[in-house]
């Protein structure tokens, strides 16, 4: 039963991440007043990705290889620590939350690596932004996650079920939490996921030099990472104990309420997206300071207890 | 509830401190006072007389809605939109509000018998604003950032008042709001006319004489 449940929650999140995407990009055009791709697009560029051939450049080494393969490595098993059916302690001893960070940073690592490998100036330019964002997100994201650890009483990422209340403190957290994942998952205020535009791209620099099925690798694991992130923030600021089906019509309650809260945060993510500008990277210096400084106040909400 | 709404005005006060425009920071502001009327609402509902619904009501119609407008139609007219003229960047104000938080929950300690830890977190919250709104005077040259800061002290003092005393007297509070409306006034119109006679509103450079 358990190996089934990690399975599935395994292919949940390789068949529906790429819709949350589809979705935000359509709530964001709807918003524009403009109709939009559709919600399945994000399908369609990866089937097309699958099956176009790859070029590689001669200049580059085994890392450029194998990077495609670390990063969705990287995601798929951030996505088996994700609460979202299996937190009951079924990854007890596989690793908690800080695990989940270091498993998302490997992957970033090798990203940039690769990036640097072709020795194209918009692949270092990309790395060298990426790093620089990412060096400022870490330790925003550690201090929220230490106030959440700190209220949970636990380093485990199962505890997450136990708390049934809102309190101040996750919902600074939350809100750290929200601005970290813009930042992560390269959205408007930091990065702009539209935009091929050379003086603005950080995580599409990075991958400039992809193609084809690797292309498609990569961007497979972006969308991953970003379903973790909402089910994260989900399961902080709208608290739901794990599945426990004692009839039919609860379970699609309980199926209903769960989808509908990775909604508004997506609803919400759109709204902001569309309503906020695009930052200069020296800007974004300020902008993760002040989740740092959100991350402070959740963690010091969590030892006064409020 | 009262955490939330008083931490949101703590937060407030920190997006007012990373502001590095005057429209951004005068936001800043009318969140600030909006949490402070939803602060003032909910002690009026924990008593009996109706006079703190009038000063929640004047509070609301005051800082929330006129002075913000206001500041925002000056700041437009004299096209201050672009710079506040920070002495102190973003990052380093956010270290010294940290600071300045840590300090002020210390004093509160002091100030509070051990055991009514919600009344010492009031309190710290209190003397933040009171000091975030004199380091935004001290740390900001534009002549508008400095109204605003003196804004956000009374917004600290008043939330000292009703938070820890359940309110000033009922004219007391509202001969403060009349005080606050004809400085704001009168501080708009001098701005305009500072940015008038000199084509800027750069406070650092007013000390020499012109004429």
């Amino acid at each position: 039963m358990k190996i089934v449940l990690i399975l599935s929650q395994l292919v949940f999140f390789i068949i529906l991440s790429p819709l949350l995407s589809g979705l935000i990009s359509k709530i964001k055009n709807n918003l524009r007043m403009r109709r939009g791709q559709s919600i399945l697009q994000p399908y369609y560029n990866l089937i097309k990705l699958f099956s176009k051939g790859q070029v590689v450049s001669q200049t580059t080494s085994w890392i450029f290889g194998i990077t495609p393969v670390v990063v969705i490595a990287s995601a798929l098993a951030g996505s088996l620590l994700a609460p979202v059916f299996t937190f009951p302690t079924s990854m007890h001893l596989a690793g908690d939350f800080l695990a989940l960070i270091f498993i998302f940073t490997l992957g970033r690592f090798f990203l940039s690596l690769a990036a640097l490998d072709a020795g194209s100036s918009f692949g270092g330019m990309g790395s060298s932004r990426e790093m620089f964002i990412s060096s400022l997100v870490e330790p925003a994201l550690c201090l929220t996650v230490f106030s959440l650890f700190l209220q949970f009483g636990s380093t485990d990422i199962s505890s997450f079920n136990a708390v049934k209340t809102v309190s101040v403190s996750s919902i600074v957290g939350a809100i750290a939490l929200f601005m970290v994942a813009i930042a992560e998952t390269s959205r408007i205020p930091v990065d702009n996921q539209e935009t091929h535009l050379e003086l603005t791209m950080i995580h599409e620099a990075m991958t400039l030099e992809y193609s084809g099925r690797s292309l498609a690798l990569i961007e497979m694991a972006a969308y991953i990472k970003q379903l973790i992130w909402f089910f994260l923030i989900a399961q902080i600021i709208f608290p739901m104990s794990v599945l426990n089906p004692s009839s039919l019509s609860g379970l699609f309650l309980w199926g209903f309420y769960y989808i509908i809260r990775i909604l508004v945060i997506a609803v919400v993510m759109a709204v902001v997206e569309v309503s906020v500008a695009k930052m200069r990277l020296f800007r974004v210096t300020d902008f993760l300071g002040f989740v740092f400084v959100l991350g402070l106040i959740a963690t010091i909400c969590a030892i006064l207890r409020v | 509830m009262q955490f939330i709404i008083l931490f949101s005005l703590l937060i407030s006060t920190y997006l007012m401190l990373i502001a590095k425009r005057t429209p951004a920071l005068i936001r800043g502001f009318r969140y600030q006072s909006l949490c402070l009327f939803l602060v003032t609402f909910m002690v009026a509902l924990g008593q009996s007389e109706p006079d703190l619904y009038i000063v929640a009501f004047f509070l609301f119609a005051l800082k929330v809605i006129f002075i913000p407008q206001l500041l925002y139609r000056t700041s437009k007219k004299i096209k201050a939109n672009e710079d506040l003229g920070l002495f102190i960047n973003p990052q380093l104000s956010l270290l010294w509000a940290l600071g300045f938080t840590y300090l002020s929950w210390k004093f509160s300690l002091n100030l509070i018998s051990p055991g009514s830890e919600i009344k010492a977190i009031m309190l710290t919250i209190a003397f933040f604003t009171v000091l975030a709104g004199i380091f935004l005077m001290i740390s900001r040259m534009t002549a508008l950032a400095q109204i605003v800061g003196l804004l956000v002290m009374e917004n600290g003092i008043f939330l000292l008042a009703s938070s820890i005393t359940g309110g000033m007297p009922f004219f007391v509070e509202i001969a403060i709001f009349f005080d606050v409306f004809v400085s704001v006034l009168i501080m708009g119109f001098f701005v305009y006319r500072i940015n008038k006679f000199f084509t800027h509103i750069d406070v650092n450079k007013l000390s020499r004489l012109k004429g």
